[in-house]
């Protein structure tokens, strides 16, 4: 029995614009296997400008996806192209190159450099290659993530909030047309994170920007689009409204866990908050867009997550 | 952009800064202290010490060789267009007339008579150097680490070890005078030729899977 869906929230004007925006990602039948295990298993996707999430539990495959994205690891299987270019020859992978920022999950540093001179490096080695122009746009960027006053400063010197900032800075010189950023708000305190919010939603107009994070509430505040990773397969692809809209009529309330909720917790006024089939005349809650990622997830991965 | 010479002059400087400096310094200032032991009245163990003390000379400075690849900031840099091939031949270009410095120096602080022939021991140390290399050079193709010095230094000494247990007759630790000098010198320059080969071949970056360590 499964009570009739709330209507779901009509997508703002933005939300068509961007949805409906042309293609600057494709990725058809991605697969990668490390031993006998699926990474990826046959993921298709696009993506367009604006800041795209990708959510999913820890082993869903997240961080591969993006490093087959950004040309770190060739893909067993399948094909992808980044602003019309295809990495799957040598001079694709190049154009790709020059047109991508690339935030690791634990980004790695010289701990000897001072913020300027890695920036600067990474300039380089993006080819960018007149001395004054390189100048101007290294500072630009490190003025961008706030990090003008420490440039001098040896990236060991630098607190971790600060090194993430480095990173970004790093990903986000010579104005790249793709950006893939792999958990980039991991550790940050939520201050931080919120500075870091700021700089992802302005570095998300007019360009691609996919952002890996296990945050709903990143990709509620910046994402235009959002997929569902789980077990290396895409469980979900759309907005966050329509991922909200999933759980629409899903979510209850309880004073005991439900015992056929596919998921449920107690939460902070003692109730406990279920999502799945709820019973008959069962207290209906407005859904989140955690409920609607819960919902998109199988059963093993929710098992995990919840 | 094609690679010109102002991209590489710009390259030097944050290379240059980026090599390992503390393990090519211990491992050169070892080397250097084990060649000078030959100046030392109690010389080395064995007939012919110069010999023994260079060899050791040449697989400490391999060993600090092994960590000429380690860089942390791999996969920060890793999908720039200026890729880790590039830089990698960076380095050994750099490094490589400190290393001629460094080896003319400790052959210059073995006494004459105990200086073994120059070619072959040179030789050998060529292809230790080189083996280091190709070690570290397939660490780096086939793992995702940043830093593969410490592994390949493990496996240099293990490398070594064993080919030190092999008898004379068929290894690579003869000495002149012996009846398989010769063949052991053959020995040492297939030992180069299969290394840099391998380094030539775990260098570029492949367009097709390459084994990658899991994430989330």
């Amino acid at each position: 029995m499964t009570p009739p869906p709330a209507p779901a929230r009509q997508p703002d004007f933005q939300e068509l614009r961007m949805t409906t925006a042309p293609s600057t990602v494709t990725a058809t039948d991605l697969s990668l296997r490390y031993g006998g295990t699926h990474a990826l298993d046959g993921v298709s996707l696009r993506l367009s400008r604006g800041v795209t999430g990708l959510l999913g539990p820890n082993g869903a495959g997240k961080t591969t996806l993006l490093r087959v994205l950004a040309t770190a690891a060739p893909p067993d299987r399948g094909e992808f192209t980044v602003l019309g270019h295809d990495p799957g020859t040598a001079a694709g992978r190049l154009a790709v190159r020059r047109s991508l920022g690339y935030l690791p999950q634990t980004p790695g540093f010289h701990p000897d450099f001072t913020a300027f001179d890695f920036v600067d490096y990474v300039a380089i080695l993006k080819e960018l290659t007149d001395r004054g122009a390189r100048r101007r746009e290294v500072r630009r960027v490190l003025e961008a993530v706030d990090l003008s006053d420490v440039r001098g400063k040896r990236i060991k010197r630098l607190s971790g909030g600060m090194r993430q900032r480095v990173a970004l800075a790093a990903a986000l010189v010579g104005d790249p047309g793709f950006l893939v950023l792999d958990e980039p708000t991991v550790g940050l305190d939520p201050e931080q994170r919120m500075r870091f919010r700021e700089l992802i939603a302005q570095a998300g107009e007019g360009r691609t920007v996919l952002l890996s994070t296990h945050q709903t509430e990143d990709v509620a505040m910046l994402c235009h689009r959002v997929v569902v990773l789980a077990r290396g397969r895409v469980r979900f692809e759309g907005t966050p409204a329509e991922l909200t809209a999933r759980a629409a009529g899903r979510v209850w309330s309880s004073t005991e866990r439900d015992p056929n909720a596919l998921a449920g917790w107690r939460t902070g006024l003692g109730t406990f908050r279920n999502i799945g089939d709820p019973p008959k005349g069962a207290d209906l809650l407005e859904p989140t867009l955690e409920d609607g990622y819960l919902l998109a997830l199988d059963s093993e991965s929710r098992t995990v997550t919840a | 952009m094609p690679l010109t010479p102002a991209l590489l002059r710009s390259l030097v400087v944050p290379v240059w800064q980026s090599l390992p400096w503390r393990a090519l310094a211990v491992a050169g200032g070892l080397g250097l202290l084990f060649a000078a032991a030959a100046r030392l009245p109690e010389q080395g163990p064995g007939e012919d010490p110069g010999l023994f003390l260079l060899r050791l000379v040449a697989l400490t400075g391999a060993l600090g060789l092994a960590f000429l690849l380690d860089d942390p900031a791999r996969n920060t840099t890793e999908t720039t267009p200026l890729g880790r091939p590039l830089r990698a031949g960076l380095r050994v270009v750099l490094v490589a007339p400190l290393a001629v410095l460094w080896w003319t120096t400790a052959l210059l602080l073995i006494p004459g008579p105990t200086r073994p022939p120059l070619g072959p021991v040179t030789l050998e140390a060529a292809a230790m150097a080189a083996s280091a290399l190709a070690l570290a050079t397939a660490a780096v193709r086939f793992t995702d680490a940043g830093e593969v010095g410490k592994a390949t230094a493990v496996w240099l000494g293990i490398t070594a070890a064993v080919a030190v247990l092999v008898p004379e007759r068929w290894g690579l630790s003869a000495v002149p005078g012996e009846p398989w000098w010769e063949a052991t010198q053959v020995r040492w320059a297939v030992v180069l030729g299969v290394t840099v080969a391998a380094t030539a071949l775990c260098t570029p970056e492949p367009l097709r899977r390459r084994s990658v360590k899991l994430g989330s």
